[in-house]
């Protein structure tokens, strides 16, 4: 076999990996259990006290709960990917890795493959927790959802491989940024509410992130407009821009890992 | 004899300080060779640039023709590598490990070979245990069956015996002689123990301050020196070096 064709060998291998770290690290499944659920039951009991109050409508609850079930796809997918580098520097396993003919490519689709189980965990208990407490069913929002999470889920990764470069770059100081990040992205995504709702400052930033785009158009399906097929386009282009731009950004670091010789961090 | 890796003029800085100054060498195939030098001499960064792990500022590497870093992923198909201080991941049992790195080297069903292996460092039974588990020689083997699984052209080993028991490094050498000895595997290895490189390896380098110093048979590299054997030959090398300053003392990258 060459080494270098794209192998799915690799790849599953990579994903089995990192189904017997979850399974076998209890305290991995934070992520996929007990955060999405205090989300949940933050933000939905936020929507049920403003939705009762005179003049709000109903459609704050739906805009609450749509928005973290949404955000989740973007936390799990970033998460579940930049969780899974860290796992090899944790584990001191970067340098094994980095010997075998495998690409980078290749690693990181084998952990974006299992992340995305990790994402069906969270994002599922997120909507099961949403319809069981708060009588809120997501899927009634109808398929106008599968592009936008598309969009969330591609974001999510594009995310992750900024983050990845970082720590590649910064070492385990940049860790902290696999978490930290996603505060950073979450108001200036308009996650709740439209960018109108943001500062003036902030809202040129707003605009030019995909998740902003994505959001508007699941709030639109919550007002029932419909898609916003306008909206996922600009989020779709801005994605693929990004996406450009972390590619380059973790290729560039790679080439400063190995050019400065940082593997020596993880022997 | 043909050549299985090249490394042609190799020079890495770290911070402006000089690790490896013109490193220049050929493995043929079968042939076991010794890489060896004081601590700070700059074996492990020539062993990290020859695996495409670190980038030489100068100089380029070759492995069963493949150039790097363009040829990274073919070359390393060549190579198998293991060291002393590389930990096994956590949460992975034994036999899951081997059968992951068995499929990255494009293994289908690497159990066969997977058995054989264990079998041939005695370690059977160590199948089922989890990687954390182990005692350090225990997880040097397993390292070496990882290493071996797909059969590489090279063997590459950094301080393969490091703290371990004289039974455990004896049985690694036992491991290592078969290996080679069956086929026309190579052998690169560094490691402190003089007599293990002069019972394992028909050629030894000596690196100083980055610089090769000696490359030929293990008795001849002594003779040069007129020493009785490597050991002596080492520590002339190791006293030499404290007379180097510090600042200009050559160890693995900085952090």
């Amino acid at each position: 076999m060459s080494g270098r064709s794209l192998s799915w060998l690799r790849i599953r291998s990579v994903a089995r990996r990192h189904a017997y770290v979850l399974r076998r690290g209890p305290h991995r499944l934070f992520d996929v259990t007990v955060w999405p659920v205090v989300d949940v039951l933050l933000f939905g009991s936020i929507g049920a006290f403003v939705s009762r109050q005179p003049g709000v409508g109903h459609t704050a609850y739906g805009y609450l709960l749509t928005g973290i079930v949404l955000w989740h796809v973007v936390y799990q997918s970033q998460i579940a990917l930049s969780t899974g580098v860290l796992e090899e520097t944790w584990s001191r396993h970067i340098l094994s890795l980095m010997v075998t003919p495998m690409t980078e490519i290749e690693y990181a689709a084998g952990v974006a493959l299992f992340g995305l189980v990790k994402l069906a965990l969270g994002v599922g208990l997120v909507a099961l927790v949403a319809a069981l407490a708060f009588a809120f069913n997501v899927t009634t929002l109808g398929w106008g959802l599968v592009p936008v999470m598309v969009i969330l889920l591609v974001t999510g990764w594009v995310i992750s491989l900024f983050v990845i470069g970082c720590m590649f770059r910064f070492g385990n100081g940049a860790e902290a940024l696999t978490w930290g990040v996603l505060f950073a992205v979450l108001p200036l995504s308009g996650v709740f509410y439209p960018v109108s709702a943001l500062p003036a400052l902030v809202r040129p930033i707003a605009l030019v992130l995909p998740t902003t785009h994505a959001f508007d158009a699941g709030r639109a399906l919550v007002d029932g407009r419909g898609m916003q097929w306008d909206q996922i386009i600009i989020a779709a282009l801005s994605t693929v821009a990004f996406g450009l731009l972390a590619v380059g950004f973790l290729a560039r670091m790679m080439k400063i890992f190995r050019r400065r010789g940082y593997i020596s961090r993880y022997t | 004899m043909q050549e299985l890796l090249r490394a042609h003029q190799l020079v890495k800085d770290f911070r402006g300080t000089r690790a490896v100054d013109g490193v220049d060498f050929a493995l043929h195939e079968g042939e076991r060779l010794g890489l060896l030098g004081p601590n700070g001499a700059g074996k492990t960064t020539t062993l990290f640039m020859l695996l495409g792990i670190i980038e030489p500022d100068a100089g380029w590497v070759e492995v069963a023709g493949h150039r790097m870093p363009k040829g990274r992923s073919e070359a390393m198909m060549n190579i198998g590598f293991s060291a002393g201080y590389m930990p096994l991941p956590d949460r992975l049992r034994v036999s899951e490990l081997l059968r992951m790195y068995g499929e990255l080297y494009g293994m289908a069903d690497p159990r066969p070979q997977i058995e054989a292996g264990l079998e041939r460092f005695h370690i059977s039974h160590l199948g089922r245990a989890m990687g954390n588990e182990l005692s350090s020689g225990q997880r040097t083997l397993v390292g070496i069956v990882k290493a071996t699984l797909h059969r590489p052209k090279v063997l590459v080993l950094d301080e393969p015996t490091a703290s371990l028991d004289p039974d455990v490094a004896l049985q690694v050498r036992e491991g290592l002689a078969e290996l080679c000895g069956e086929g026309r595997m190579s052998l690169l290895i560094t490691s402190h123990n003089m007599r293990e490189i002069e019972s394992l390896c028909d050629r030894v380098i000596f690196l100083s301050a980055g610089r090769v110093v000696a490359d030929n048979a293990p008795r001849a590299v002594a003779e040069q020196f007129g020493r009785g054997d490597l050991e002596g030959v080492f520590l002339q090398l190791a006293a030499d070096k404290l007379l180097i300053p510090r600042s200009q003392e050559t160890d693995r990258p900085a952090s």
